[in-house]
């Protein structure tokens, strides 16, 4: 188990995948709660479904060695569609998520389409459902660096702004926060986190990054900023694990990563069970 | 004076929710409005806080329009609340201090709930939230309190002690208060006017004129058991500001 530690440094690839996750993490970390209150977890798998529409457009429009190519036609085509659901569910009177549910699907079906019938020779679908290290690139980890450097501030800088939006919308927008526009910002930043991620976790996976950080920290912590820290916390370390084990193991990373912050979250919730009976 | 005049409102691809809705209301009065659900009483609040557009009319306070004029401040539901996130009451007073003019524990102290600072809102009464609500609204030191159902889920005595509370406001700032409420009794016993509101059938006066009948009409059921206070009292159509007859209490069904 030791010794598979130092392959991360023996190996470029297996490098960047771990500063990848980190990052990746990271941000999910922060934003994890803000999905959870905001009742977004239906939204964020929608997205991350609708990502193989774009991830089949993107392998047809760029193919699969060009990353950045891939990953901006990706998100550019995922953020299209992920607006439009973001101006769909905006203080709607219907409810919105059998609206969220036929994007889900729809979009899904559509990109499953277009693949079969466009790139079956040009790169592996399932390796961005489930996940697949090997295919990080440098190209990938810079990408995640901007990416953070954007979405880092955009939450902290307006941080009183997303509490407030959330706990009460209407306050907010008669106290003068663009709520609507946080509503689609918040959308973006999700779409792009998701898009970011499909080589670490995938498009399936990549759930478990963005809900079970906020999951756990809201289980255990008694304030708001303690909520954050310990999301960011839990995120990064259950993540990294997951990598740890899934090259250990030898098992996908997007799997391992999932199982690895779904068993910790698992037992966090076992010890407070026990804690209180 | 507070003075609404012929509010009109349809939400997109809908039927009129209001139409030619009028009402006044004196300085450091209060006016309780009532009437069946989907009436448009909530969507009037809203009107008047300026959460939705006014498509027609105009709503004065003191002679200047009073929608963003940070004048009023309105007071939600607190069953629409999202407290997913544990916040102490300190601290949502504090993400709300952006107009702010009077102090959080001032504001605690006035609906008593100073001892309640550091507690999670999510682990409050729903009578303690409102009192919360109302700390936060009294933070802004408003002219004018729109408030949206406040004794819905309280006990009797919960709902005595926050009308009390709203009461005391009124007297003691002055505070012009507009309130939506179930509770006929509650309303008849703490306004100076009632708005019944059904759409576009509304009627509103000093609540010593409000019948039986009237509020028969506005919900389209017979009230058997309410209690009013109309011993003595006669319906008096002179007093009647509505813009159309009541022609629609025979039309109903």
């Amino acid at each position: 188990m030791i010794a598979s530690l130092y392959d991360f440094i023996e190996f470029p690839f297996l490098y960047r995948a771990l500063i990848a996750t980190a990052i990746l993490s990271l941000t999910c970390g922060l934003i994890s709660p803000l999905i959870i209150a905001k009742r977004y977890a239906f939204l964020g798998s929608a997205v991350s479904h609708s990502t193989l529409l774009g991830l089949s457009l993107g392998l047809y429009l760029s193919g699969s060695n060009a990353p950045l190519s891939l990953y901006l036609w990706t998100l550019i085509i995922t953020l299209v569609l992920s607006l439009l659901l973001a101006k769909s569910t905006w203080r709607q009177s219907l409810p919105s998520d059998t609206l969220i549910g036929l994007f889900f699907t729809g979009t899904m079906g559509l990109g499953t389409l277009i693949h079969s019938l466009t790139n079956r020779n040009s790169g592996d679908l399932m390796s961005f459902l489930f996940g697949n290290v090997l295919l990080l690139t440098n190209t990938d980890i810079y990408i995640s660096i901007i990416l953070a450097l954007i979405i880092i501030p955009l939450i902290i800088i307006p941080f009183n702004d997303w509490i407030l939006s959330i706990y009460d919308e209407e306050f907010a927008i008669l106290s003068g926060v663009p709520a609507k526009a946080m509503h689609f910002i918040f959308v973006f930043v999700m779409t792009a986190l998701i898009v970011s991620a499909l080589k670490v976790s995938g498009t399936i996976l990549v759930n478990a990054l963005l809900l079970a950080p906020g999951f756990f920290a809201l289980s255990f912590a008694k304030n708001i900023k303690s909520t954050f820290y310990i999301s960011v916390l839990f995120s990064i370390l259950t993540a990294i694990i997951g990598l740890v084990l899934a090259n250990y193991l030898e098992t996908p990373s997007g799997a391992t990563i999932a199982v690895s912050q779904l068993s910790f979250l698992f037992i966090g919730k076992f010890i407070v069970f026990i804690k209180r009976s | 004076m507070l003075k609404a005049s012929n509010i009109d409102f349809s939400y997109p691809d809908n039927d009129p929710v209001l139409e030619s809705i009028s009402f006044t209301i004196e300085k450091a009065g209060m006016l309780g409005i009532i009437g069946p659900n989907g009436g448009g009483k909530s969507t009037l609040l809203k009107i008047i806080v300026g959460l939705l557009p006014l498509e027609k009319g105009s709503i004065l306070f003191n002679g200047n329009d009073l929608r963003g004029s940070n004048k009023a401040v309105y007071v939600p539901q607190t069953i629409k609340l999202n407290d997913t996130l544990p916040i102490k009451v300190s601290d949502f007073l504090n993400l709300s201090k952006k107009h702010a003019q009077r102090g959080i524990d001032e504001c605690l102290s006035k609906v008593g709930m100073i001892d309640k600072k550091e507690s999670l809102i999510r682990e409050l009464s729903g009578g303690q939230k409102q009192r919360v609500m109302l700390a936060r609204a009294l933070m802004q030191k408003p002219e004018v309190l729109v408030l949206d159902e406040p004794t819905t889920g309280l006990d009797g005595q919960g709902r005595d002690q926050l009308m009390q509370l709203l009461k005391d406001l009124q007297h003691d700032e002055k505070t012009t208060i507009v309130v939506v409420d179930h509770n006929l009794n509650q309303v008849l016993k703490h306004a100076d006017k009632v708005l019944c509101l059904n759409k576009k059938h509304h009627w509103h006066e000093r609540k010593e004129l409000l019948t039986q009948n009237i509020i028969n009409d506005i919900y389209h059921c017979e009230f058997e058991h309410i209690r009013l206070h109309e011993a003595g009292t006669q319906f008096d159509d002179q007093h009647h500001e509505c813009q159309h007859d009541h022609a629609h209490s025979h039309d109903k069904d």
